[in-house]
């Protein structure tokens, strides 16, 4: 069919778009010299080596798994919680968490960030909290597919029932059927969430600034001054991002998995 | 029922954060775009458009972002219609894949465009190489360089939102059209673009939306040189020159209208393709 | 039709115009797939498919004047009732006026008149199913194909819609081709049945003989519920000799009666349940070790007490000799 294989030069260019970036950064943390010629002078690892001899790059990573991670067991345990609630006991009050996740769809950082300083700039609250705070809120949209989907799939309701009437307490249901069938699914969108944080960057630059350097805000000063180091950091994100893009997809198929069963 | 009541508590602490980290501060963001330090104004909106700097600000935001967005799914379109010649399996991968690369978005992904096509870009010393004149006057740092990086971020979400749709056109619509005479090309005109099409308009919204707020990949580009909305925004707040923040305020409501605008027509057309597709 | 692969061997039928005939068996016997290969939306790997006399193999769906209806009706969700049923006749670019006329009466024959302008969304799934009938039946197809039609709709919709169906297909004459997996539907509305068991043809025959004469033990089992036994087991229950050599036998559960009429193999069991089902009851007897079920309308029940033994008969020619 003479049609598909023009669709196919879309496919083709469209994976080459995507891939081509992301490849020739990861090459370029490995080339000795890359500024005259069109292919790299020599291969090497002292690029990547002088990034983690760099005591600001592991004090930046670390502030960022904090934050990044801290706003997401924040969300874990506060969050999932009021959503299983929500959908287990008050399902006609489910549509107001799905307005509440387009809203957030629908603010991004950078409208968010001007409340932010409008609202607890100015009334010595620490800016590193609210941005926090707001980091809680806009993994709401991912925390709540993710919590929502597991329900779904492991038919949450009938699963606490079940327990109950084999004489298991509400809590005990909870903790002892319900968590674990639904814990893939979670864990997956826990994850999601910290690679989706981790790369976050309008809020913490606006709201807080150097004060609290970030990767990002690592990465953002880097750019100017040192190619070789700003595409050693590309580097550690994109492997990072990959192992976490591979857990989620395990756990996403397993947790489609057991729903089948 | 006092169990009902016990439960409430759960839902408590996630009211209390949507309340401090979400509503108050749009609230204060509303308030302080109407209010000049003493008083009621409605100052901030008439010099957002009066200045043509702001409104030229917003121009190029829905420019590129609209441009951005067809391109992306023009091209995704394409490919999705192309990967379903592989079994289910690898379409899979592929999603999974791409679903990577969303990642890869912000100052990341600036970098890895001024890798290839900045200044002395991999892509660009092979134009020169070549000496093709009309590409080597190419300017990462212009309209031009930022619309290849927002197509860039567009993609994986248009594929990601397409998919389904477009897997959603069953078989046996396909089987019927043949048998009541008409050609594939037919079927795709009559049939399959109209059930499609909220969808794609809703894919649309979604991505406009997205890059109509996206702020980080064009700043570390261009730092505040390229006239954006949420360039501006953060160069009022930040205070680069002088900080404005009521400005900044009365410019995130506009741009906020926007996006709820794009994000209730998406919100109708899923409904609506949800229909179609079951 | 002759296909051979994995799926389907030996298929070989004959369908007369103008006649009713269903393809019954199991998911996944491969009944859909002959469908699908008449209608030219699968290639068989070898074979072919005639149909008044002339070679369909390398003729493309809609040159094959073949119409269908799906089990999940397919109509296009895009288009009101009117233009689903409309769009065999546009796509033939019939004028106008004509395809409006000949709408209005296809929507008549399947009684939605009154839902025209309606979306499929709208519609039940039996009145859904028969925008689907009209849509199909408006280009005056050579044969139509049901696939699974009604398997989707409750019993009540469903038998209603199995007599529109076979009554429109006497008024047009049209042949048509039904897949089902109901053994009822199959009875209730075909000239000829196809049992099909495994990608093969298990028995051909009209619905009387394939209920009173199964070959083997499968059509047995799937036709009706009936009582299958080994040559000995049998013979140690009525205590005599059967003719032939076969092995296996039939005995459908409504032909085991309490009295006795001339020549009636007789036998004893004792009345173990009783299950009722409409308006008959089903009564399992124990024999020996052997279990057997006899049906009886119900107003005969109050004759039988369980744990009674009972004197049961069935007269010889309706004790089926299986392959």
């Amino acid at each position: 069919m003479k049609k598909k294989g023009f669709a196919d030069l879309f496919f083709v260019f469209l994976l080459l778009y995507l891939f081509l970036p992301i490849l020739a950064t990861m090459f370029y943390a490995f080339a000795t010299n890359w500024n005259k010629t069109v292919l790299p002078e020599g291969l090497t690892f002292k690029w990547i080596a002088m990034l983690f001899q760099d005591s600001s790059f592991i004090e930046a990573f670390g502030r960022s798994v904090l934050l990044s991670g801290g706003a997401v067991m924040l969300a874990l345990l506060f969050i999932v919680p009021a959503i299983f609630v929500i959908v287990l006991y008050f399902p006609k009050y489910e549509k107001w968490i799905q307005a509440a996740v387009v809203m957030v769809y629908a603010f991004p950082g950078v409208i968010l960030a001007v409340g932010l300083i409008r609202a607890y700039a100015h009334i010595g609250v620490p800016m590193i909290v609210a941005v926090l705070g707001a980091y809680v809120i806009s993994i709401l949209p991912y925390i709540y597919q993710g919590t929502r989907n597991s329900l779904r799939n492991v038919n949450a309701r009938q699963l606490l029932d079940a327990a109950e009437l084999l004489g298991a307490s509400k809590a005990q249901a909870f903790l002892k059927v319900l968590l674990p069938a639904v814990y893939p699914g979670l864990f997956a969108g826990a994850l999601l969430s910290f690679s989706v944080l981790f790369g976050e960057f309008v809020l913490i630059n606006l709201v807080v600034g150097s004060r609290f350097e970030t990767v990002q805000i690592y990465l953002m000063k880097k750019l100017s001054t040192s190619g070789h180091i700003a595409s050693s950091v590309v580097f550690v994100y994109l492997v990072l991002m990959g192992i976490l893009t591979f857990i989620i997809s395990m756990l996403t198929k397993r947790s489609k998995g057991a729903a089948k069963v | 029922m006092t169990s009902k009541k016990q439960l409430f508590v759960w839902i408590l602490p996630f009211l209390v954060l949507i309340l401090l980290f979400f509503i108050v501060p749009l609230l204060y963001m509303v308030i302080s775009s109407f209010s000049n330090g003493d008083g009621f104004t409605l100052g901030h909106y008439q010099e957002v458009l009066t200045s043509s700097y702001i409104l030229q600000g917003f121009k190029n935001s829905i420019t590129l972002s609209a441009v951005s967005a067809v391109i992306a799914l023009i091209i995704t379109l394409f490919a999705v219609y192309a990967m379903m010649r592989f079994s289910e399996p690898v379409r899979e991968r592929i999603l999974m894949i791409s679903n990577l690369t969303s990642n890869f978005s912000g100052i990341p992904l600036a970098f890895a465009f001024i890798v290839l096509l900045g200044n002395s870009g991999l892509f660009t010393l092979l134009f020169e190489k070549w000496g093709i004149e009309s590409l080597t006057s190419f300017s990462l740092y212009s309209w031009g360089g930022l619309l290849l990086v927002y197509i860039y971020f567009q993609l994986p979400l248009s594929l990601m939102l397409l998919y389904p749709i477009y897997y959603g056109i069953q078989q046996q619509w396909k089987d019927a059209a043949a048998l009541l005479g008409a050609s594939t090309f037919q079927f795709w005109r009559k049939i399959g673009v109209p059930i499609m099409l909220p969808g794609i308009v809703g894919t649309f919204s979604v991505l406009f939306a997205n890059a109509m707020g996206a702020y980080a990949s064009a700043y570390a580009l261009t730092g505040s040189n390229y006239n954006l909305v949420a360039i501006r925004i953060g160069a009022l707040l930040s205070g680069d020159i002088f900080a404005q923040p009521e400005l900044a305020s009365a410019i995130a409501v506009l741009l906020g209208v926007t996006m709820i605008i794009a994000m209730l027509l998406s919100e109708w057309s899923i409904k609506k393709t949800r229909r179609n597709l079951k | 039709m002759y296909g051979n692969n994995a799926v389907l061997s030996n298929i070989d039928m004959t369908i007369e115009k103008g006649e009713f005939v269903t393809l019954l068996g199991p998911s996944g016997c491969g009944k859909s797939t002959i469908l699908r290969i008449v209608a030219g939306l699968t290639d068989a790997t070898s074979g072919a498919v005639k149909i008044e006399g002339k070679n369909m193999n390398n003729i493309q769906p809609k040159n094959r004047e073949v119409g269908m209806v799906f089990q999940s009706y397919a109509l296009f969700p895009n288009m009101t009732v009117k233009e689903n049923v409309a769009f065999g006749l546009k796509m033939k670019k019939m004028n106008e006026s004509e395809i409006e006329q000949k709408a209005k009466e296809a929507l008549a024959i399947v009684h939605l008149s009154d839902k025209e302008h309606a979306f499929p969304h709208e519609l039940s799934g039996g009145q859904q199913q028969r925008v689907a009938l009209a849509r199909a039946l408006i280009v005056r197809p050579k044969v139509l194909l049901l696939d699974e039609p009604l398997s989707a709709l409750d019993a009540q919709i469903r038998k209603k819609l199995q007599a529109d169906l076979r009554s429109i297909q006497t008024e047009l004459g049209m042949t048509m081709v039904l897949v089902t997996h109901d053994q009822e539907e199959a009875m209730a509305v075909s000239d000829k049945i196809f049992v099909m068991n495994k990608g093969k043809i298990a028995q051909e025959g009209t619905p009387t003989e394939i209920y009173t004469k199964p070959e083997s033990e499968f059509v047995a089992n799937f036709i009706g519920h009936y009582n299958v036994f080994t040559r000995k087991e049998l013979e140690q229950m009525i205590g005599n000799k059967l003719p032939g050599e076969r092995q296996k036998f039939a005995i459908r559960p409504e032909a085991i009666h309490l009295t006795a009429k001339e020549g009636d193999y007789r036998f004893k069991g004792t009345a173990k349940e009783a299950v009722m089902s409409g308006n008959v009851i089903r009564t399992v007897f124990q024999a020996g070790d052997r279990s057997f079920s006899v049906e009886q309308l119900h107003e005969r029940q109050a004759s039988l007490v369980l744990g009674n033994t009972y004197e049961c008969y069935v007269s010889q020619e309706d004790v089926v000799a299986l392959l």
